[in-house]
């Protein structure tokens, strides 16, 4: 197992770890990532993954319209908005 | 006063209560709060209308099937108008503006909810303690140690709390790796996970899309299947709701089986097991030898690998559910002068240290240059897990294994994340397989405190599985 990344890591996930708590995380995931290392040493050369447990088929319904929530149900838990609008700082210059 | 929804239902048509005065009763214990087992309870003025509509029912002669029945609700269901939390602090604000399909269903068949149970954050964790509203208490003392406040298991760990103290009559939970079976063990209730796939998950926070199943905490076996009877059903709003016919799970439930039955017993789970949790399946045996029922010994070969598959599988799908949590459609925003900064500081002030933990181990395992090793290879793993419980299955008809491996523990004792990771050792794999498993009071340890057996049934094959539960029920019970 190669080193963490704590920083790359994080970044990817969109969080900023206070740098205090960087090493907790560090160590945390080390020892995670190791006990979870056994996996490896499976022979799944003639396995297929598994996504959907069941392995079903997607039910299709009909292509009806059907009523769903209205603009102003969606936006009533946004911290901000305007108009019909989510409101955040301005993104383009 | 822990009477089963058949015992309250039969109250209420003989007018020995009123739906009113049944609510008051569970709304007194679930106010009085010792256990910190609801974030949430519905005042009975906000439900006045849905007594009202109940008990005119039952003075018709034609209530509904869980009609007036006051139901806890895992506070991971969206329920419309009601602050749906995931006891997380990031939505703590949260009021959707729809039904969870589950949740629609128990409206639909009359019950009436009484509040919204505590669990761990976003469903993340096996004792309860990671909930942003404080950990819940398990109603259960250890007798050699009364002051001691012990975990309820987690993650549905207000629901089987709540359930316990008598403050619902039962609870709606969600069981991703064991998060209704394991805390049913340790309150000494009934948990069942249905089949992945029978109960739509649309309307529940996401955890792990292919794990995440909903199902009952209950007094006995037989309100599990009342529930299930309600809530079984396909949706298209689930792409992995299967369409399969139901049955009536409640009809036969006590009637003997019809053919001979094979359980099996799998000894690689009880290695290193304790004698006090081998004793409860050697009972279990027992009991269930003398209605004829035949067991053997069966072994897995990927019991070893199941904890490290989910352990990639679960963070991975929950690193990419939880990405929706930004601090700008809804839940709590931290200001931040950019864009970037507004989703940084939502995240990283909203979520907790598990479910921290848990992102960071699924963007990890999906990174590049690590997803072929750790994510497809779990995956891979995960069909060979699921073959493994059919070659088992086309020998036996269930399974019978300890819900835990050890008794409720004390809250704060389990510091380290793969400690408390390995509680679910006997429930994971079978969340993995994607089969049904109900957890079923089975016993008192040294300390009086509750333990529980497991049975696995087939995919979708509910009905048999309660009806065993049901008799091992009827075999097993002991008083408190």
């Amino acid at each position: 197992m190669s080193d963490i990344d704590i920083k790359r890591i994080s970044y990817l996930a969109k969080l900023k770890l206070p740098s205090e708590k960087e090493e907790f995380y560090s160590n945390s995931l080390k020892d995670i990532i190791k006990w979870v290392d056994n996996l490896k040493k499976v022979d799944t050369s003639k396995t297929e993954p598994l996504h959907n447990v069941t392995e079903k088929t997607v039910s299709i319904r009909n292509d009806e319209v059907s009523k769903s929530n209205s603009v102003d149900d969606v936006l009533s838990n946004a911290p901000e908005r305007a108009q019909n609008f989510f409101k955040v700082p301005k993104v383009v210059e | 006063m822990k009477n089963s929804i058949s015992q309250i239902k039969k109250a209420l048509i003989e007018k020995k209560i009123s739906v009113g005065e049944l609510y008051d009763e569970y709304l007194a214990k679930a106010k009085s709060g010792n256990n910190n087992s609801f974030n949430l309870v519905i005042d009975k003025e906000n439900n006045i209308s849905s007594i009202n509509d109940s008990q005119n029912r039952y003075d018709n002669g034609n209530p509904l099937p869980l009609d007036g029945i006051p139901l806890g609700i895992k506070d991971l269901f969206c329920t419309k108008g009601i602050r749906t939390t995931a006891s997380s602090k990031i939505l703590s604000n949260f009021i959707p503006n729809y039904e969870s399909f589950v949740t629609q269903q128990l409206l639909n068949d009359g019950s009436i909810f009484i509040g919204k149970n505590n669990c761990d954050e976003f469903a993340m964790g096996s004792s309860n303690e990671t909930s942003y509203f404080g950990p819940v208490i398990n109603p259960w003392k250890n007798k050699n140690s009364q002051k001691d406040n012990l975990v309820p298991g987690g993650s549905s760990g207000g629901s089987a709390a709540a359930v316990a103290e008598g403050s619902c009559v039962a609870s709606m939970g969600t069981d991703t790796g064991g998060s209704i079976r394991q805390p049913a063990s340790l309150c000494g209730i009934v948990g069942l996970k249905p089949t992945f796939g029978s109960c739509s998950r649309w309307g529940i926070v996401a955890f792990a899309s292919s794990l995440d199943q909903a199902g009952p905490l209950t007094n006995c076996v037989e309100d599990a299947a009342y529930i299930l009877n309600s809530i079984n059903k396909h949706d298209f709003n689930d792409s992995t709701s299967s369409n399969h016919q139901r049955e009536d799970y409640l009809i036969d439930i006590n009637n003997s089986f019809e053919k001979k039955i094979k359980i099996g017993i799998p000894s690689d789970y009880l290695e290193d097991v304790s004698d006090e949790i081998l004793n409860q399946i050697d009972n279990t045996k027992k009991a269930l030898s003398k209605h004829g029922i035949e067991f053997v010994d069966v072994e897995f070969k990927t019991t070893e690998y199941a904890l490290s598959t989910y352990y990639i599988l679960a963070p991975a799908e929950a690193s990419s559910n939880l990405a929706r949590y930004d601090g700008v459609r809804y839940g709590v925003r931290e200001d931040g002068e950019s864009l970037d900064d507004i989703y940084l500081n939502s995240r990283t002030k909203g979520f907790g240290d598990e479910v921290t933990r848990r992102i960071l181990i699924g963007a990890y395992v999906l990174s590049a240059g690590y997803y072929d090793a750790y994510y497809r290879q779990a995956q891979k793993v995960r069909r060979l897990i699921k073959n493994d419980f059919q070659r088992i299955l086309n020998e036996v008809d269930f399974i019978l294994t300890p819900t835990t491996p050890n008794e409720a523990f004390k809250i704060g004792d389990k510091l380290d994340p793969i400690s408390m990771y390995k509680n679910d050792i006997y429930t994971v794999p079978t969340s993995l397989a994607g089969l049904p498993g109900i957890s079923i009071p089975s016993g008192l340890s040294k300390n009086g405190l509750p333990l529980g057996v497991q049975f696995i049934g087939n995919y979708f094959e509910e009905k048999t599985l309660l009806q065993l539960a049901a008799l091992a029920e009827k075999e097993l019970s002991f008083n408190e």
